[in-house]
């Protein structure tokens, strides 16, 4: 009974341990969280054009794309890279549109799901 | 790690509320059953004015006299009930997650505050583990099983601590809180844990007896 | 603990091992365990946290100084936990410790109900234990033998139907030397009031019936006993965790109230048969309460005192203190109606604390004391918490309106030489009121 309990710990423990990356150490570049009034996490960190290099993201309109309301649904082949997160995403939820907040985690984990590449845990992105 | 992640927060999580929420209406159906088919009586005994009366008693700071004879424990016993619950409802991190799935959201309190909630709910823990080694009453009814249980509640406390600050191995931490927190919530309807369940109807029936049947005090 | 108590020689527990099979056992337990508890057990098996805090409502644990076995939990620790643990494959030997523990280490008095976070009735799982001891066979001789005598004779004490009657006769004769029109009335169809005893008032104490009549008497009341067997209302059964035979003496008991149409029953200053009629013996039959209303004693006295029929010509002046029995406090909240009492007849009453609800049990009660002379030394010992209790007093005289109680804290008074007297409030009201001359 004992000695089976302290296996299970130890090999929980091991396979956690094991699966831990090593993160890289380049100079950061992060998100811009000026817009939140009190922020209780680190900025996110995001180089921008290492990341979109390495993901090889070519397409502005992958992220900073452009939504019609009426449609609603996002309208290809335009992008809205001249304009800033914020002045289309309040803070707060506005109807089908997300906060500020939730767009960004959305945008990123999503895609980060899909191409089963990137992280996923807060402290990834919002790191110490 | 991003897979076991996303095996923890996936499948485990659906297979942690599936255990949780089904787990404890197990409990409570056999409980309910069991009553029905051999202490009917006890339906018949129960009052929904007594029964309240009781744990309101018993939720009243210090009125039961098995209060004031306790007051560190009980003291205790209260801090570490209210922090067990506001620290993770409360947290901006698991909100927001919730939020980004299910678009479930309610106020949150400021992580540092939280921060301060789960340094008391480890300090109670390591209290209770000093209380069981210590005490001879209640080393002498302490079992192995006692020391699990304890484990179990303090671990995702402590998990989320460390992931919090990033200290040491991050990933680690996080997934462990995970999992830990899943465990935690997987054994509340299977061990004594599930005093969570089922203390409010055995305090219900035994305030039921005293205020029906026997006219009198229950604490 | 355990060598001290092994030395103990008891007949029914000897006897009982010898005869017991590994077979029994386990159909014992699996039958109480499995077949007859429920949601109960189940319940609080399930969610006691081993807190220990039900510790200190323990007269046993706080008098043996704090010993941890003896705790409520630990009790049940070592008594059912175990037998659950083993899936009922525990040996003799264990069940007769086991005996030994439910039957004489607990009163049943339900304090720690009241000192458990969750409400565990730590009573009701000694009383499992009980019941499979019974089972097995294994229950002290003396408290067995009650209960024998309850399946024979419908009483607790062997008493022969004719000598009931003759009893009931010679205190009606001796109070008529003092009251010459006096009566007790037997078999008085459509009385108001059958009056009730325990076994042992006719046995050791017939002078409780003459003091009652007199009251009767003097208020005016249209009172009868019975003169078949019913008329006791104690129930040792109940504490043997004989349900079947409790069950029986109570569906006799009511039944004679039925037969002689009376409204209610008053009973006499007893605590355990109040809980066989109000708790245990009425569910066994499937009331929720008595189905004739039962009324204990000290609720009778105060009607009568505070209605006028019974009027006090001089207070009783001696420093009284009153002992709040389990069954009729915690059991059925006449701490209030008992002061009233007390302090109607009394000048010069102090509490001992802790009171009412709160109050320390007896040691005797919950069968303790029926398990006779072998474990009288055991009982006495592990009251010292009782004895400074009312030593705090510093009182001359403890009321105690419950029987057990009574010869518990008479035994108490004696070992710890409390040079204080024990009474019952009929005794005083006796003694104290307005007498009819005719």
């Amino acid at each position: 009974m004992i000695p089976k309990i302290y296996s299970i710990v130890i090999a929980i423990t091991l396979v956690l341990y094991l699966s831990t990356g090593v993160l890289s150490q380049e100079d950061m570049l992060v998100i811009d969280n000026r817009p939140f009034a009190d922020t209780t996490r680190p900025n996110a960190i995001f180089q921008h054009d290492v990341h979109n290099e390495k993901a090889e993201i070519e397409d502005c309109a992958t992220c900073h794309h452009v939504y019609d309301e009426d449609k609603g649904e996002f309208i290809p082949d335009q992008s809205s890279e001249d304009q800033r997160c914020y002045e289309c995403h309040d803070l707060k939820e506005t109807g089908k549109k997300p906060g500020l907040m939730k767009a960004f985690h959305l945008k990123c984990k999503r895609c980060h799901q899909e191409q089963k590449k990137g992280p996923l845990m807060c402290g990834d992105c919002h790191r110490k | 790690m991003n897979e076991l992640y996303q095996l923890l927060t996936g499948p485990m999580l659906w297979l942690t509320f599936f255990v949780f929420t089904f787990g404890t209406l197990y409990k409570l159906l056999s409980i309910l059953v069991l009553t029905i088919q051999k202490e009917p009586f006890i339906m018949s005994v129960f009052s929904f004015k007594y029964g309240m009366r009781s744990i309101l008693s018993w939720m009243t700071p210090f009125k039961p006299v098995s209060m004031k004879k306790h007051p560190v424990l009980s003291s205790v016993i209260y801090v570490f009930h209210i922090c067990l619950f506001i620290a993770p409802l409360f947290l901006m991190a698991h909100i927001t997650l919730l939020d980004e799935s299910w678009g479930l959201v309610w106020p949150s309190l400021s992580d540092s505050l939280i921060d301060y909630l789960t340094l008391i709910v480890l300090a109670c823990c390591l209290f209770y583990f000093i209380r069981r080694l210590t005490q001879k009453e209640v080393n002498y009814l302490t079992s192995q099983s006692d020391y699990i249980l304890l484990a179990i509640v303090a671990l995702p406390f402590f998990t989320g601590l460390m992931a919090y600050h990033q200290w040491f191995a991050y990933g680690f931490f996080l997934n462990l809180h995970i999992l830990s927190g899943e465990i935690m919530l997987m054994a509340i309807p299977f061990t004594r844990l599930s005093h969570m369940i089922i203390s409010p109807l055995t305090r219900a029936y035994m305030g039921s007896e005293f205020g029906e049947i026997r006219h009198a005090k229950d604490w | 603990m355990s060598e001290q108590v092994n030395k103990i020689v008891d007949k029914g527990l000897d006897q009982g091992v010898i005869n017991l099979t590994q077979e029994r056992i386990e159909k014992a337990i699996n039958q109480v365990l499995n077949k007859e508890a429920g949601a109960r057990l189940k319940s609080y098996v399930e969610t006691c946290v081993h807190c220990g805090m039900c510790s200190e409502a323990c007269h046993v644990y706080l008098s043996k100084d704090k010993d941890p076995i003896y705790s409520p939990a630990g009790k049940v620790k070592r008594t059912l936990s175990e037998m659950i643990q083993k899936k009922g494959k525990v040996s003799p030997e264990f069940i007769r410790e086991a005996s030994i523990i439910a039957s004489t280490e607990c009163n049943l008095c339900k304090r720690c109900a009241m000192y458990c976070p969750f409400g565990i009735d730590v009573a009701y799982l000694l009383l499992l234990v009980r019941r499979i001891c019974h089972l097995c066979g294994v229950t002290p001789l003396y408290i067995q033998d009650t209960a024998h005598s309850h399946s024979v004779t419908m009483n607790q004490m062997w008493v022969k139907d004719d000598e009931w009657i003759d009893t009931l006769q010679w205190q009606e004769e001796e109070a008529q030397a003092e009251i010459p029109n006096l009566r007790i009335p037997l078999e008085k169809e459509g009385a108001d009031i059958m009056y009730s005893v325990i076994g042992p008032e006719p046995k050791f104490q017939a002078h409780l019936i003459y003091y009652m009549s007199v009251i009767m008497k003097a208020a005016g009341i249209d009172w009868t006993m019975p003169a078949t067997p019913g008329w006791d209302n104690s129930d040792m059964a109940m504490y043997t965790g004989d349900n079947e035979i409790m069950g029986r003496v109570k569906r006799m008991h009511f039944d004679t109230a039925a037969r002689l149409k009376v409204n209610r029953i008053i009973m006499g200053e007893c605590g355990h048969a109040f809980r066989s009629v109000h708790d245990m013996g009425n569910r066994w039959l499937g009331y929720k309460l008595p189905p004739i209303p039962v009324i204990h004693a000290i609720e009778f006295y105060h009607e009568l005192l505070s209605s006028g029929k019974i009027k006090i010509k001089d207070q009783y002046d001696k420093k009284v203190t009153l002992h709040d029995p389990c069954n009729v406090i915690r059991g059925r909240g006449l701490g209030e109606l008992s002061r009233k009492v007390v302090n109607t007849l009394c000048s010069n009453f102090v509490e001992m604390t802790p009171n009412r609800e709160h109050n320390y049990c007896c040691n005797a009660g919950g069968g303790v004391i029926n398990t006779g002379p072998p474990f009288k030394n055991k009982r006495v010992l592990s009251n010292r918490i009782k004895a400074e209790q009312m030593a705090a007093t510093g009182a001359d005289v403890v009321i105690s309106p419950c029987h057990n109680c009574h010869s518990g804290l008479e035994d108490i008074v004696h070992h710890y030489k409390l040079n204080m007297e024990v009474k019952f409030i009929g005794e005083i009201i006796y003694n104290h009121m307005e007498k009819p001359t005719a």
